[in-house]
């Protein structure tokens, strides 16, 4: 009996080794990047040239921001804490028409570019790189433009601090879904469902339309992927958001 | 005896932890999935493996071998591959488009997940289906062995650009397909090159004369690229970005590409 209990114990120190071995085969060389995590190493400090960014944090409730001039005042002072407060900050968001109160485009809101995200903005000339140099780049305002995709992907959605958002694929929690309430155009929805939590008043009802900072997901759009659940915080959440928005500098 | 038994015991479960914690991690990019053979419905791989001669490819037949090799070796080669590249017009030679070369879809990939359901899906043919893009990105842009393609910031080594390094491992940056091609799929219609000679030519620019701005010019070496993970380049375009920093081997790795390509299945 002690003998088989010996095989048993040769046989498990042999499958571990094999075992381990199997494992160090598929080990990549280098050490893998914990991208989303923090800045890149030899932090800069956020440069005054930054004209973009994604939220670091949401405002906490769901899909109610204070309306725009709450989301906007939350941009303008992420900005602020980071040293960018010298330009004016408006959120990338679209509200609904209302009676007697028109629709506003969130194209329409964020300036005339070109616009600079945390690293683009310490390169400088020449290489100059932009999250899009105007309005019809970043939208894709024809075929070309839009087959092609703006400058706005995974590596260049970066927040204030100069970090990446979570995406598909990243240590959850994933927090690519970025709130717009826009079209792929940047306009307005001009139905009567709601695309925009009731004009970013609401956290119980409702629904959002939002976009991907990687361009990951069910519909590859930064800025109108899907509709959200609810308009909840824990409804943004449970479909890879955290009330999260673009924020762009109009000067 | 009882005290063998229990060790023995506790070490065949220190085994069974310790394996199912190595294997339990998430694959990363450049790593093969393990013991996974492709879906049988695998119709659209990136190849694992460049040619190895830069942008020279031996053309599209060149190529289209390359695929079907690859493909062969992991049992898929009942399939007829073919390479998604364009080449340009010649003296009684009309261009050739990629996007006419690949059949009609839908196409998947390694794992059976739908990469475009037709051509004008995987193209983005009108401004919805533009907007909207297809399903090709990091995730799901697989090589024919399941592997994610290494992009921008995975490792994070300066040695990538450097194809003495880069042939030596699979986990360099490499996110740069040849396509040659321009956003809609067809090949460009302008005099310069953007096909690397409709890829028979692996010529280095002279010493001084890279292409800085990677924009196609008047005799220079250059081949259209575009990114299976959507990330980089100034568009993420999965199939037309920009240009290359010449057409030889050791220049493609200067921006994080090493000669890979998309293969279809035409049937």
């Amino acid at each position: 009996m002690t003998r088989r209990y010996a095989y048993v114990s040769v046989v498990a120190v042999f499958l571990l080794a094999s075992c381990l071995l199997l494992a160090q085969q598929n080990q990549p060389t280098a050490p893998f990047n914990t991208q989303g995590v923090a800045p890149p190493p030899g932090t800069n400090p956020t440069p005054a040239r930054m004209t973009f960014f994604v939220t670091s944090v949401g405002i906490g409730k769901g899909g109610n921001l204070g309306g725009l001039a709450g989301a906007d005042a939350h941009c303008q002072a992420l900005a602020a804490a980071v040293g960018a407060g010298g330009h004016t900050w408006h959120a990338y968001l679209s509200t609904q028409a209302r009676p007697g109160q028109p629709a506003v485009n969130a194209r329409d809101r964020i300036g005339t570019g070109p616009w600079f995200n945390w690293s683009f903005a310490q390169l400088g000339p020449p290489q100059n790189a932009v999250i899009s140099a105007n309005l019809g780049e970043l939208h894709g305002d024809t075929l070309v433009q839009a087959q092609r995709g703006s400058n706005l992907f995974k590596q260049s959605t970066r927040n204030e601090h100069g970090q990446l958002i979570n995406g598909v694929g990243d240590t959850p929690p994933i927090q690519h879904e970025i709130l717009t309430g826009s079209k792929w155009d940047g306009r307005a929805y001009d139905d009567n469902a709601d695309h925009t939590c009731n004009n970013w008043t609401s956290s119980t009802t409702g629904s959002a339309q939002v976009g991907h900072s990687d361009r990951i997901g069910n519909g590859s759009s930064w800025n109108s992927s899907n509709a959200t659940k609810g308009c909840s915080q824990a409804a943004l959440e449970s479909t890879g958001g955290a009330g999260l928005f673009y924020c762009f500098a109009i000067n | 005896m009882t005290r063998i038994k229990s060790s023995a015991l506790m070490l065949s479960g220190t085994v069974v932890l310790a394996c199912s914690l190595l294997f339990a991690q998430v694959q990363r990019p450049g790593e093969y999935p393990r013991g996974v053979k492709p879906s049988p419905m695998m119709n659209f791989f990136v190849t694992s493996e460049p040619v190895g001669d830069g942008g020279n490819l031996g053309g599209l037949a060149g190529a289209d071998a390359h695929c079907q090799a690859l493909a062969t070796a992991v049992g898929a080669g009942n399939r007829t591959w073919h390479a998604y590249l364009s080449t340009q017009a010649r003296p009684g030679q009309p261009a050739v488009n990629a996007r006419d070369r690949i059949g009609k879809g839908p196409w998947y990939n390694f794992k059976g997940e739908m990469i475009a359901q037709d051509l004008a899906h995987l193209h983005g043919d009108t401004m919805e289906l533009a907007h909207q893009g297809n399903n090709l990105n990091k995730l799901t842009g697989l090589t024919e062995k399941g592997q994610i393609v290494p992009g921008l910031y995975d490792y994070s080594d300066p040695r990538d650009n450097d194809w003495d390094y880069a042939k030596t491992t699979r986990f360099s940056t490499r996110h740069e397909m040849l396509t040659g091609t321009q956003t809609d799929g067809t090949a460009f219609t302008d005099a310069q090159d953007h096909t690397c000679n409709n890829w028979t030519s692996n010529g280095s620019p002279a010493p001084g004369r890279a292409n800085r701005d990677l924009n196609a010019a008047d005799g220079r070496f250059n081949a259209q690229i575009g990114f299976p993970d959507r990330n980089g380049g100034g568009s993420g375009s999965w199939n037309s970005a920009h240009g290359t920093r010449g057409c030889a081997q050791v220049d493609l790795p200067k921006t994080h590409g090493i000669g890979l390509f998309y293969c279809f299945a035409i049937n």
